[in-house]
């Protein structure tokens, strides 16, 4: 059977760097948002600028070990080469993280930071001249840090997308695709680890921001997927050929009805139906505890499983080997 | 004196080839490829119904493309085209990641585990260099391969295209494959 | 073996020491210059000739750090150029092979359990010498079997059973080609070459070049068929990769092709298409031939054959027409069916009445070159008898062959007498012969068993001591001259020192022959062997020119029509080419080859049906780890109808069964053979587990082959064994 030459580690490191990029945009929004002068979800914000860094640090390192050499991985930077989707991608994320890192200390509590330095010795200044308060510099890091999010929601698609021999991946809609799929991950993230925040319970003002955001993205998400899907059957055989594995191959029941049905259409409907009420009739929003922690683990689950079937499939999908010699 | 440009190419005549596999045996030695890998192969398409029938070997290869995708993508410039064409990967740049493995239209690229490195087929540089053929082309029963110099008028490869009509494999992608297999 | 008197010995002997001297204190200054170039002396390039096959091509062994590392063909080898098949690129796997034998080793447990010791070769010699010599005791020399395969470094095992004292020498002939050497001989008095470089119409029954074996006529078809646009015609139960080239393919009926060739003469000498001057001034026993074919119509071969009578017809025509150019390939592996000899004899008569022979395109007979012969001490004549009374049933066949089953089935019974003793070189009988319960039974009535080789064959596995050849890139051999239509003379000197502690043959045979008191017949160096061998060969600066080249080709081009001259005599009775044998009918077979149609399957059963492939050599090297990558078990080739209809799916398990025994192997359901023939590869399904890629994965054929041979050439009938099949 085929050899996969990316495997599970690409999978997840690719869904992890799209829920860092999702929280850290969630966040900066949360912050950017006022109501009459005041930051309208200061505890979304908190809670998702303190979040955003690890996911993706957590993926670089399983990037660099599922290299060859994994010690060789200093080489993306003492090379750079704007041809390809990886090199530029490198210099991306490593940005990225490093000021998703600083906007998340820029939100550390006032005690945790103070607590965080006590445990540096005293001797080592320069060390602790670090111990600078950066929240008045909340928005313009977020600022800063936006395209940065954007870009490596956008590049882990262009990896894929740009490549011309796998005509699963070689659509322009690729790109988008991760892009909402990350930035709905990243909602659906954040509502998940406010839902479960015992000690600070959501607040219904809250689930509806952070579920109108999930609504929103996955609708664009369903807007990109499907013309991929209908766009494509209504191209050249190779890539009809590649759309036949979501239809009728081996991944269509994973796309299916786990990431299409499960991963999306499910936790939309349940977003909407708890949304619905109060957008039509004017009723009051009742944020369910139960259903949010339902919908926004669907969520994540089909977040994961949009990038496992388009890595496996797309590297199965390939000109000469669905084609016979011809 | 200017170096005249090179274009180094393989002409492949299918019909010829019998799958002895005798290319595939020189290249492992000469590169000393693993057991489990390969970088040159066979490809085999079997038709028909008893007593009709036919088979059609066709040898393949990296094809040291001219626009090569996986020389585009790779992030440290490892895999890198010389001037007369021949596509190489240098092993000490390779931090073996893999994106020119996915990349590549033929799944020509194997991943070598001791290294950690990306091989393929380098149409033996190191012998064409020298003045000799690449290993594949001079063990073959059948000379199905025909190695040589596109630019130069007097050499066969260039006669072969000259007069012969031909097909590349998978040239939708762009990627300009020097593998010129006959028809 | 020579007639020398002991004075001409003893100049010899001294000549040789004077020699010796001379060269070691040569070699002695040498190595003191060479010191400081040791380094360079473990990167080098050294020319050899391959024995993976019978084929000699010759290829250059590139060394580097002491280890070779590739082998390149050699361009001056006439027939093998600059080629080198998988085999010949792969055997470097066969030095480096872990599963290789590294040290003498003797059986511990009982026969095949796979208990060894590894000794000194003094304890083995000693050991066999004394088994050896307690048989000879008890039974007589006679009592012991030399089995051997062809190669440079044979005749030191052969010469060491004859110095033994038995007549018993038996070789791979009769389970091989022995039947079509035997039908040429018998017609033109040789056996020719086939200038397939030249040829433009080839028609040729199974004999598969383009897929069983990579040879040199492999190449030569190839060229002819793809770029001089010769014309192959490929009759075969398989669609072959042969047939896959061919331009016309005909899934004859198995074991039916003297019909068809006798209905082409038929055809031929009915609109007298056949060279009249040729036939009339080269051949007799043409008026014969012809009222003999005349029952032998297309339409009576249509029936036999399943092929149309009209092709038939139009093929006869376009041959005819063709030559000389055309010919009927003979083949190699004639071990069909049991009419096999009359068939070959038929398409050498066929050959001969187009009057393809000795011309461009055509027969050719081999041109020879003379070589040296090292003059050794001759030994006795042994006294007894063959064991397979050869003379008595067999007395056409070649008698330094032997009649391999015939002497296992007298084996078996004890009579003319018992043999107790088997020394092996090079052979895998455990595989190469059918029936392998017999080949067991076989190996238990020994007392003593001796393999010599250089992996852990079947037949090594189940020996009483085992002595492990150092493979042909560690040793030094004969020298070989390769009869030919363009002779040659190739060279296999030590590319690399054996890397485990093993020996050459001959100094095998000499540590032997010292115990057994029979040092004096084999009292010479390797060195002073091929020097002398040397002497006769019209080579300037033998030695140098093939330590440097490898090979050497006699001039230029080839030559054509020699023997077409008035007074040249064939080495047939009458001095002719015998269309009708009057040798065959006196020693009581068909003169003229007569049609007998094969025995058929049973309703429920197929024909097994064998074949090769190139990957492999017979039951050899398919534990080569770069050729087993290619195909790493065999299986069963059954047509989609048949299996549909045993419910045998692709890939699924079967079990074959004959009348002598049952393997199971994965089926292949393929459109590319017969409804009513099955088959399998060779060389799997291994007992050894010195051969662990293949031990017992696959099948073994020889388990459910069953006995049967060719009257007239004693040559084995493989194809006649009829067998069922169902899901395991």
């Amino acid at each position: 059977m085929h050899e996969f030459n990316w495997g599970l580690l690409i999978v997840v490191y690719l869904f992890l760097g799209g829920l860092s990029a999702g929280l850290f945009f969630a966040a900066g929004l949360a912050n950017y948002l006022e109501v009459d002068g005041q930051p309208a979800y200061p505890r979304i914000a908190r809670m998702g600028a303190l979040l955003a860094p690890w996911p993706v640090a957590l993926g670089s390192a399983l990037l660099i070990l599922d290299l060859g050499n994994w010690y060789r991985f200093y080489k993306l930077f003492t090379h750079f080469r704007w041809e390809s989707p990886m090199s530029i991608g490198s210099y991306l994320l490593t940005f990225f993280t490093g000021i998703a890192f600083v906007y998340a200390y820029a939100w550390l509590p006032e005690s945790w930071r103070k607590q965080l330095f006590a445990k540096i010795p005293a001797t080592w200044k320069q060390a602790h001249r670090l111990n600078v308060d950066l929240a008045p510099h909340r928005k313009l890091i977020a600022m800063v840090g936006f395209p940065f999010s954007i870009g490596v929601g956008i590049y882990t698609g262009v990896l894929l997308g740009a490549v011309s021999a796998r005509p699963f991946w070689n659509t322009n809609l690729v790109a988008q695709m991760f892009l909402f799929s990350a930035l709905s991950s990243g909602a659906a993230a954040l509502l998940l680890a406010m839902v479960l925040d015992k000690r600070n319970p959501i607040q219904t003002h809250e689930t509806k921001f952070l579920i109108t955001l999930d609504i929103v993205f996955i609708v664009l998400e369903l807007f990109i997927i499907l013309p991929y899907i209908i766009h494509g059957q209504l191209s050249v055989l190779a890539v009809k050929q590649a759309l036949w594995l979501i239809l009728g191959g081996p991944y269509t029941v994973v796309f299916w009805v786990f990431f299409l049905g499960l991963g999306l259409l499910v936790p939309l409907g349940i977003e909407v139906y708890e949304l619905a009420p109060s957008l039509l009739k004017g009723k009051a929003f009742h944020g369910d505890r139960n259903l949010a922690l339902v919908a926004s683990s669907l969520v994540l689950v089909g977040g994961f499983l949009l990038r496992y079937i388009f890595v496996y499939a797309g590297q199965v999908s390939s000109f000469h080997k669905m084609g016979m010699l011809h | 004196m200017a170096m005249k440009k090179k274009r180094y190419a393989l002409v492949l005549d299918s019909r010829k080839c019998i799958n002895c596999k005798a290319c595939a045996v020189a290249c492992k030695a000469e590169n000393q490829v693993p057991v489990g890998n390969t970088r040159n192969w066979i490809n085999e398409a079997r038709q028909g119904e008893y007593p009709k029938l036919r088979i059609d070997f066709e040898p393949e290869q990296c094809h040291h493309c001219e626009h090569p995708s996986c020389a585009r993508v790779c992030p440290t410039g490892a895999t890198w085209m010389r001037k007369d064409g021949i596509v190489l990967v240098n092993d000490d740049d390779c931090i073996g990641c893999r994106y020119c493995m996915v990349a590549c239209p033929y799944d020509a690229r194997y991943f070598h585990e001791e290294s950690g490195t990306v091989h393929k087929c380098t149409l033996c540089s190191h012998r064409v260099d020298k003045g000799d053929l690449p290993a594949c082309v001079e063990t073959c029963p059948s000379k199905v391969r025909v190695f040589g110099d596109l630019e130069d008028p007097t050499s066969r490869v260039h006669e072969l295209l000259a007069t012969r009509r031909y097909r590349m494999k998978e040239p939708q992608t762009g990627n300009g494959p020097q593998l010129y297999y006959l028809l | 073996m020579g007639t020398i008197r002991m004075d001409r010995r003893l100049f010899l002997k001294a000549a040789g020491v004077t020699a010796g001297a001379a060269a070691t204190t040569q070699v002695a200054c040498l190595s003191y210059f060479k010191k400081g170039r040791s380094a360079a002396a473990e990167n080098r390039e050294v020319p050899t000739t391959c024995e993976l096959c019978p084929n000699k091509c010759s290829a250059i062994a590139v060394v580097e750090g002491g280890v070779v590392k590739k082998l390149n063909p050699n361009p001056e080898n006439p027939k093998s150029r600059d080629m080198l098949c998988a085999r010949g690129n792969a055997a470097i796997k066969q030095v480096y092979d872990p599963d290789r034998i590294k040290k003498p080793m003797i059986r511990m447990g009982a026969r095949g359990e796979g208990k060894w010791k590894e000794v000194s070769w003094d304890e083995a010699f000693d050991f066999a010498a004394k088994k050896l010599g307690e048989v000879k005791a008890k039974h007589g020399p006679e009592a012991s079997l030399w089995s051997s395969t062809e190669g440079f470094q044979e005749v030191f095992f052969k010469n060491l059973g004859l110095a033994f004292g038995s007549p018993n020498l038996v070789r791979h002939p009769t389970l091989c080609l022995a039947s079509v050497n035997l039908a040429y001989s018998a017609t033109f008095g040789t056996v020719p070459s086939f200038d397939l470089l030249n040829s433009k119409f080839v028609i040729m029954s199974g004999a598969n070049r383009f897929e069983s074996i990579i040879t040199p006529d492999t190449m030569d078809l190839i060229g002819g068929v793809m770029e001089r646009k010769a014309k192959l015609v490929y009759l075969d139960p398989r669609f072959t990769v042969t047939a896959a080239k061919a331009d016309e393919w005909y899934p004859i009926k198995p074991g039916t092709d003297l019909a068809f060739i006798l209905a082409m003469i038929h055809v031929i000498i009915k609109e007298n298409r056949q060279s009249k001057d040729f036939v009339a001034a080269y051949t007799t026993g043409f008026d014969e031939l012809a009222e003999h074919v005349k029952q032998y119509t297309p339409e009576w071969a249509e029936k036999e054959t399943e092929i149309p009578a009209k092709d038939i017809s139009r093929l006869a025509r376009e041959f005819a027409d063709a030559a000389p150019r055309s010919l009927y390939y003979a083949g190699r592996r004639s071990s069909w069916y049991q009419n096999d000899f009359q068939m070959r004899r038929a398409q050498a008569i066929l050959n001969a009445i187009i009057g393809n022979w000795d011309q461009v395109g055509g027969m050719v007979p081999n041109a020879k070159l003379p070589k040296g012969e090292f003059l050794f001490m001759p030994w006795d004549e042994p006294k007894a008898p063959r064991v397979d009374e050869i003379e008595k049933h067999f007395p056409l066949a070649a008698k330094g062959d032997g009649v391999y089953l015939k002497l296992r089935e007298n084996v078996l019974s004890g009579k003319p007498y018992p043999i107790k003793a088997w020394m092996v070189y090079k052979q895998d009988p455990m595989n190469a012969m059918p029936d392998q319960a017999k080949t067991l039974k076989m190996i238990e009535g020994m007392d003593f068993i001796g393999v010599i080789d250089v992996a852990m064959s079947d037949m090594a596995w189940y020996a009483d001591v085992v002595f492990p050849e150092s493979a042909y890139l560690e040793r030094t051999d004969p020298v070989e001259v390769m009869a030919g239509i363009w002779p040659a003379v190739v060279y296999r000197q030590q590319v690399v020192k054996p890397i485990h502690d093993t020996k050459p043959n001959l100094e095998i045979i000499q540590g032997l022959a010292k115990r057994l008191g029979l040092s004096d017949y084999f009292d010479y160096t390797i060195e002073q062997w091929v020097e002398a061998e040397f002497k006769e060969l019209p080579i300037p600066m033998a030695m140098e020119h093939m330590k440097k080249h490898g090979v050497w080709a006699a001039s230029g081009k080839p030559t054509y029509g020699k023997t077409l001259t008035p007074d040249f005599r064939f080495v047939t009775k009458t001095g002719k080419i015998e269309l009708f044998s009057q040798r065959l009918q006196e020693a009581g077979y068909d003169p003229l080859p007569a049609y007998t149609a094969p025995a058929q399957p049973p309703e429920d059963r197929f024909r097994l049906i064998l074949g090769r492939v190139g990957y492999f050599t017979h039951a050899n090297q398919t534990n080569n780890v770069w050729l087993n990558e290619f195909m790493k078990e065999n299986d069963l080739w059954i047509n989609p109808k048949p299996a549909e209809r045993l419910g045998i799916r692709n890939g699924a398990l079967v079990e074959v069964a004959s009348s002598v025994g049952k393997v199971r192997l994965k089926a292949r359901v393929t459109e590319e053979i017969r409804p009513d023939c099955v088959f399998m590869l060779h060389g799997f399904g291994k007992k050894s587990k010195m051969q662990s890629l293949v031990y017992n994965v696959g099948a073994s054929d020889a388990v459910i082959l069953e006995t049967a041979w060719d009257k007239v050439s004693g040559n084995a009938a493989f194809h006649e064994t009829f067998v069922k099949v169902a899901n395991a």
